[in-house]
């Protein structure tokens, strides 16, 4: 593999070049009159949907919507279920019985939440929210608890042996051993999360990217769903180039984790 | 395969693999699939063998001359959306009676179909049927 | 034993302790009656739609959906990730793309599917179907990309052929990943699909919780709630994550 910029750059490129196959096969496509305007616009329609949905703002409040839901849920709940995990984690007698429940309640998470979020809070970001923070907290608070628990038993024997004390236990051995888990749930809810919101935001509420592409199905506009899939897998490549493959990179050199696709 | 005592070895290797992995297959997913296919193969006998009881004689040479007849499908139960939307993809529902559904045009595959269901509880010939005297 | 009865006794009480408290916030909070049917409620909403034959149509109808990307996923999804995977070159042409194509999660293309092929099993099957599928193939070929080189290397000096090393090294040592991807593709599938099924209708047990919700059939929403959670609680711990771990056991080169 060659080294140094050129060689990132080459990389790149080679990465680039079915994203560019696609678009000239769209185009191609859409020129030779295949398919209605209707079904699949062409790229240059589309790029000027996105070029005045830029402009007139709706584009940046509906990404806005949809990445402030995110952020707020993750700020919320990922401090609230990492805690609770390790407190749960800690007693002997209750974990045992609070992780078969929470894995009941991790496999619920998600949009099979939002007909009763609908029932108890009505249409509107409230239920969006709620299912988003649930997805979250779940989804962590799982992985945190399984975590503290398989830190295998020696490791806290050997801090005792040494003198330490049950706060050299819990803070020294368990939680960072129970890192790889964490850190692992919290990076599998972004995922999950992110998927859960735009679903939800499709049948509960009026602002999102979830609604904007549901919304133009309803009337027939193509080019503004299009805009809405490119802005998703764009957000979504940001957000693992800038967040996740740096925490990745973290864990890896601290704890020799696995990269895995999420 | 390929000669020579590490070609040999490595194919030996090879098949040494495969029955320990058989062994790890009788595990837990291979029990529960068994399980699961035994289940639902002893729930279709029983739906086909209980069905023809749910079929009024009455109907039995509209089967055997497999022509499309108009029934009325008793349930146990107040028919729900569900069932109505179910019953419209075997012929044309005409109507509600309390807790019989009328249907006509249905084909006598489909009549057995619909008696396969272990929540019918009969299914008679509706008034509007044409049907062949019994004989 | 005392772990045991520990254990045990902690069951009861959290159990009896969750019935109690529901039961009593059913009764007694200030909301209107379905906000919070009590639990008995749930258990008899379990035998009405047993008896009516809806519960095990909609059972049905979201398991075979289930089943039917899985199968494609497995067939389809894991050759085609190992075929790219093989070379570095088609590796690096195929990752940012199929990362692209698997966060665009088959519910986001579910709006243009209903423009093409309108509301109907087909379009629920494609959400679901792309949705298992991305994942499969991005960690088969993870799977076959993280190989370590020198387990190549020691068959080449031993003399395998190409085909060899494929068969001997790549894929075995591919098939943690395999297991976690398909895994992984299950998860999102199954929910995508209960997300599909309220948003196009079709039978099924997303379409079951999301009409009971315009019915203010919250028992019947609770239960569906309860059997997509234990269905999949099912699945998992009997069918995938059995794999997923056998296959690390008898192959695994991932540190855990």
């Amino acid at each position: 593999m060659m080294a140094g910029w050129l060689g990132s750059l080459l990389s790149a490129g080679r990465g680039a070049i079915p994203f560019a196959l696609i678009l000239i096969a769209w185009a191609l496509a859409t020129r030779a009159g295949v398919l209605p305007a209707m079904f699949l616009p062409p790229p240059g329609d589309v790029a000027r949907t996105a070029w005045q949905m830029f402009q007139d703002g709706s584009l940046w409040i509906n990404i806005g919507a949809s990445v402030g839901r995110v952020l707020v849920s993750l700020v919320i709940s990922v401090p609230l279920a990492v805690g609770l995990g390790i407190f749960v984690g800690l007693r002997r007698r209750l974990s045992p019985v609070v992780e078969p429940i929470a894995g009941f309640f991790n496999a619920l998470s998600g949009i099979a939440w939002l007909p009763l979020a609908v029932t108890w809070f009505g249409l509107g970001w409230v239920s969006v929210t709620f299912i988003l923070f649930n997805t979250i907290f779940f989804l962590v608070f799982y992985n945190t608890l399984v975590g503290v628990r398989t830190v295998p038993r020696i490791f806290e024997h050997a801090v005792r042996t040494l003198g330490g004390s049950r706060r050299h236990v819990i803070f020294q051995v368990l939680i960072p051993g129970a890192m790889p888990n964490i850190v692992t749930g919290i990076r599998m809810s972004i995922g999950f999360g992110w998927r859960a919101l735009i679903a939800a935001e499709m049948i509960a509420t009026s602002t999102g990217l979830g609604f904007m592409i549901y919304n133009a199905s309803n009337f027939h506009q193509t080019d503004t769903i299009l805009v809405g899939i490119v802005t998703i897998g764009v957000l979504w490549l940001l957000t693992d180039r800038l967040v996740l493959q740096p925490i990745e990179r973290w864990t890896v050199e601290r704890w020799g984790l696995v990269s895995s696709a999420s | 395969m390929d000669g020579g005592a590490l070609g040999a070895g490595l194919f030996g290797l090879m098949r040494g693999l495969t029955v320990p992995a058989l062994a790890i297959l009788r595990h837990r997913s291979v029990l529960f699939l068994l399980v699961v296919a035994v289940a639902w193969a002893s729930w279709e006998l029983f739906l086909a063998l209980t069905a023809p009881r749910r079929i009024d004689p009455a109907l039995r040479s509209a089967l055997q001359e497999r022509t499309p007849v108009a029934v009325a499908i008793t349930l146990g139960f107040a028919p729900e959306n569900f069932h109505i939307r179910l019953f419209q993809s075997y012929g044309v529902v005409s109507g509600v009676r309390g807790t019989t559904v009328l249907v006509s045009r249905v084909s006598p595959e489909d009549l057995r179909r619909i008696a396969r269901y272990y929540w019918v509880q009969r299914i008679t010939p509706s008034d509007r049927a044409r049907l062949p005297p019994v004989p | 034993m005392q772990r045991y009865r520990e254990i045990a006794s902690t069951w009861v009480i959290i159990l009896a302790a969750s019935i109690a408290a529901w039961s009593v916030g059913a009764a007694t909070l200030p909301v209107p009656d379905y906000f919070l049917p009590p639990p008995g409620a749930v258990v008899s909403t379990f035998v009405e739609l047993m008896a009516k034959g809806m519960l095990p149509t909609f059972i049905a109808e979201s398991l075979r959906r289930i089943i039917l990307a899985a199968l494609l996923g497995l067939f389809v999804g894991v050759p085609i990730g190992l075929a790219l995977g093989i070379s570095r070159g088609t590796a690096d042409f195929a990752y940012p793309v199929l990362n692209f194509f698997q966060s665009v999660s088959g519910i986001a293309w579910l709006p243009l599917m209903l423009i093409w092929f309108g509301f109907g099993e087909r379009t629920i099957l494609i959400a679901v179907n792309y949705t298992v599928l991305f994942p499969v193939i991005f960690n088969a070929l993870l799977g076959i990309r993280s190989v370590p080189q020198h387990y190549v290397n020691a068959l080449r000096t031993l003399g395998a052929s190409r085909w060899r090393i494929v068969r001997d090294v790549l894929v075995p040592g591919a098939l943690p990943n395999i297991a976690m991807g398909v895994r992984l593709g299950l998860a999102y599938g199954w929910r995508a699909l209960i997300a599909a099924e309220m948003l196009v209708g079709a039978n099924g047990l997303g379409f079951m919780i999301f009409n009971a919700q315009a019915f203010h059939l919250t028992a019947r929403i609770m239960l569906g709630m309860g059997i997509i959670g234990a269905l999949w609680v099912i699945l998992d711990y009997f069918l995938l994550r059995p794999l997923e771990e056998s296959t690390i056991a008898r192959w695994g080169m991932v540190q855990r």
